[in-house]
Order: C-alpha cells, then structure tokens, then sequence
C-alpha cells in the first residue's frame, strides 16, 4: 500500500468515526437510535438507501462482470433500476404514512405485528429470527469480501483487515445509531458516486473516446458487444428478477420509514435514482472499458478491474481516495444490515417479550450493546473464510424479497390482508426460496425469487380470502393510511 | 456515440435506464 493510499484510507475512516461522534449528541431514544427520530432529509435517505443497498457489488462485482463477459451484464441493472423505482414509487410513502398510523413501529417485524393487531406475536418472532439469521450471515459475508479485497489488492494481513474494519462500522454505529449509519451512508455514497463517474470518464478519455472504445472490444472479440451473447430468455428473465428484491429489503426499508415527511418521498426517489442510474452505468462502463485497456495484459481477477485503473491513471493521491469508496461500499451496506439486527433483538425482542416498561434510556443501551455482540459473532464467524455456513447469504437476498415483499405490498395496497394470510405468505415464501435453489433443469434454473414471490403472494391472497374480514381497528388504519395518502396529513387515533 | 455496438445493445444500455430516469424526474416535477 502507498502512503498516500493509507493517507487516504486513514482520513476516511477518522471522519467516518467522527460522524459517530457528532451523532451521538443527538440520539435521545430508541426511535432515534433505531430510524434517526424520522427526521431525514431527502438527500440522505436517498443517498443512504442507494449505498445500503450497493456493496462491493458495484465497484466490483459489476465491472468485473462486464470486464468478462461483456454487454450481456447490463440485465441485472436494468431489473435492479426498474425494481428500485417500483419500490420508491409505491411502496415508500405508504410505508411511511402506515408505520406512524400503525402505532408508530420503527422496524419492520414492529409494523408487521400492528398492521394485523397481532396479539399472538407469531408475525413479529417470524419476522425477526428471519432478519436475525439472514443479516449475521449477511454482514459476516461482507466481511469476508472487504478482508480479501485488502489481503489480495494491498497485501494487508486479512486479520488485521477485518478487525479493524469491523472496528471502524461497530465504533460510528455504536455511538450514533441510524443517523450516524445514514449519514456515513450519505457521505460513503457521494464517494461511491464520485469515483464511478471520474474513473470511466478517465479511462475512455485515455483510450480515445468512446466510439474508439467500443471499436476496440469489438475488433478483440465483436461477443463483447452484444446484449444477448450466450443468453437465453430465462437467463434474462433471472437477471432482472433481482429487481423484485427490493420490496423486502428490511434495511432500505428503513430508509422509506424514516424519512422526515411523505412529501419528501418524491424527491427522494429522483435523487435515489440518479445517484443509481448513474452509479451502475459508471461501473458498466468501468468493466466494458477495462476490456480494450488491458487487452494485452489481461487481468488474473476480473473483479479488480476498477482497483486496477485506478492505480493505473490516477496519483497516488487522488488513488487513495477513489480506492477508499469500495471501503465505503462495503462499509455502508454492512453497518444498516448491523443495525437492522440490533433492532430486531431490542424492539422486537428484548423489549417486546422480556421488558416491556423498560426505559428509553435503557433501549438504546441494550440496542448499542446488541450492535456489539451481532458485530462479534459476524467477525468470528469470517475468521474462517472458507466456512460453508456463509453459503447461507446466497439465499438473503431472494429470500427477504419473497418471503416480506409480495407482505409488504399487499400489506400496504390491499384491505382484505389478514395476520394469518401474512404469516403463510412469509413462511411460503422463504420455504419456496430454500427447496427451490436445491433444484435445477429446465424451468427450475430460473432465479428462485420468482416463484417465491409468485407463491407467497398467492398464499397471502388466498389464505386471506379463507379467513374472511379483518378486524375493525385493523380496518381502520388501512382506511386512515389511504386518507392520509391521499391528503398527505394523518389524522390522530381515536 | 453509438461506435461498434448493435442497435439492440445500444437500446438496451440506455433507452430502459434513462426512461427510469425520465420518469424520476417527471413524476417529481409533477409533485412539485
């Protein structure tokens, strides 16, 4: 590592634990521990919804991916961008409306619980040994990729890469909670951002321009350039089913939850998808380019392709900084799945089960210990690398879009939605995810999202019907949510 | 701009994004 890339690395990683600092002053309670007190500006939960969402995916695994195969990577962007704005249209302002008029919840297993006015708990323990389960694996995984990434590219012991890491995420979310994770994420996300425009920029800029760019690849091998090289229509469809994900996301759900106001939704939603757009074609680009730039010398990864245009065209200087924003894509997603955790064992828990009178004093200390303790396991589970049990994560990401997501959109678009549809639907859902990934052949290749949404969704909708009326307080603010959808002010309880 | 891409890669690379983004902005500004 250069000094002025550890320079670099060491200025980001202070001013992140900086930020954990200024935001501790002002975290009163557990709401603002867990969802900053819905107080978020738009800029913020838009940055920091796009930079939990984007790991090391998008500085790495994408241009890695197109450095490889070429244009026929830009499927999963497309269903990625048409899944996020979905989510953003429909799902964020309801959500947001419906988690104050539902008892104020502040996570998702809280709104799940008194959507239904749930008196057996069944919804909110589901739900949140799911969160619990798939998260610790999640940023154990995270983990694992930001100590290789710095073991491979900067020789740093991976042990020494992990803890310190792992130190720098516990240290800020521990201090300042959700606002201190949102506005890292903010800041984290203008750095991802800014790197991804400046790099591709740089690059087709030294080869030539870009009609020389796409010359170049298409005189090394003209497969490059097309869109449906080696792809068949279920192969398409699986990519861009990824998309479907985004409803049942728990920690960027979070972001619509805590946003200061619904009218604040819309522009939001506009900065959300610019900072994506834009976002994914820099990273498409970066890969597509890096085909004609290393053409000679092709690369041993494929997914250091950014890492490598960067110590290739760039001072050491400027290096160290556009390097640090993969640390801030890795570093963002993995503290809101942290704090996710820590709700789901202090709000749904802790204090729903074990100290319902408990202070708020004492809730946001149990939720800043609880940061600790999932921090610990997640760590030590990622001492071993290789270890199968974090083959687990591969099934996070379908298996939190099928099994909340199709719960969330009914929950939020459909008066008939009982407890007991919710319950099949998420236990169909997440069952359909886990027996299907086993399978393969024919029509079972397809991405196992797809038939887990399609299944919990049918669940939900028929075991709804089943059961009949929902009970009239539940009615109630289904109907108070509407209005205030509609007025854009909500009405007291009675 | 198009170089050596197809007609359909260059569809695909930008018209479905940029319309994503089209839409952003339209949907904003009719809030406004």
């Amino acid at each position: 590592m250069t000094s002025g890339t550890f320079v670099a690395f060491a200025i980001y990683l202070i001013g992140m634990l900086a930020i954990g600092l200024i935001c501790y002053r002002l975290t009163k309670n557990l709401s603002d521990y867990i969802l900053g007190g819905r107080g978020l500006r738009p800029g913020v939960a838009a940055l920091s919804a796009g930079a939990s969402d984007m790991s090391g995916w998008l500085l790495l695994g994408l241009p890695g991916a197109v450095y490889a195969s070429g244009m026929n990577q830009i499927w999963i962007g497309i269903g990625l961008v048409i899944g996020a704005y979905l989510n953003w249209q429909f799902v964020a302002k309801r959500l947001r409306i419906y988690t104050e008029v539902a008892k104020d919840s502040i996570t998702i297993p809280d709104y799940l619980e008194n959507r239904f006015d749930d008196r057996s708990r069944i919804l909110r323990i589901i739900s949140a040994a799911v969160i619990l389960l798939f998260f610790t694996f999640y940023v154990s995984s995270g983990l694992v990729a930001g100590g290789v990434l710095f073991e491979e590219t900067f020789d740093l012991s991976y042990m020494w890469a992990l803890w310190i890491g792992m130190l720098v995420i516990v240290g800020y979310t521990f201090l300042g909670g959700f606002l201190a994770v949102s506005w890292t994420d903010f800041v984290q996300g203008i750095l991802m951002f800014l790197a991804l425009i400046v790099v591709p920029i740089i690059a087709i800029t030294e080869l030539g321009g870009w009609d020389q760019v796409t010359d170049t690849v298409g005189q090394i091998d003209a497969s490059y350039n097309g869109v449906m090289t080696d792809m068949t229509f279920m192969g398409i469809v699986s990519l861009m089913a990824w998309g479907l994900g985004y409803f049942g996301q728990p920690h960027i759900l979070a972001r619509f939850m805590a946003v200061r106001s619904p009218s604040d939704v819309p522009t939001a939603r506009l900065i959300n998808m610019g900072w994506m757009i834009f976002g994914l074609y820099g990273a498409i680009f970066v890969g597509y380019s890096g085909i004609a730039f290393f053409a000679d010398n092709p690369l041993q990864n494929s997914e250091t392709v950014f890492i490598e245009f960067v110590q290739v065209l760039f001072h050491p200087w400027v290096s160290g900084f556009l390097l640090a924003a993969i640390l801030a894509a890795i570093m963002s997603t993995i503290d809101s799945q942290l704090l996710v955790c820590s709700s789901a064992l202090t709000e749904d828990l802790y204090k729903a089960f074990l100290r319902k009178d408990a202070s708020q004093k004492e809730l946001v200390q149990v939720s800043r210990f609880a940061v600790i303790g999932i921090a610990l396991l997640a760590t030590v589970l990622a001492m071993d690398k290789d270890s199968k049990v974090l083959d687990l994560v591969s099934y996070a990401w379908a298996g939190f879009g099928a099994a909340f997501g199709p719960i969330v959109i009914l929950s939020l678009f459909w008066r008939g939605l009982t407890r007991n549809g919710a319950a099949v639907g998420i236990l169909v859902g997440a069952v359909t995810v886990v027996v299907w990934k086993q399978l393969s052949g024919g029509l079972l290749d397809l991405y196992e999202i797809v038939p887990g949404f399609i299944l919990c969704a049918l669940a939900a909708v028929a075991v709804s019907l089943m059961q009949g009326r929902p009970a009239q307080s539940v009615l109630d603010d289904y109907d108070r949510t509407q209005r205030a959808v509609k007025t854009g002010r909500i009405e007291p309880s009675e | 701009m198009q170089g050596a891409l197809s007609t359909a890669t260059w569809f695909w690379l930008f018209v479905p994004m940029l319309s994503v983004l089209a839409l952003s902005i339209a949907t904003w500004l009719l809030k406004k």
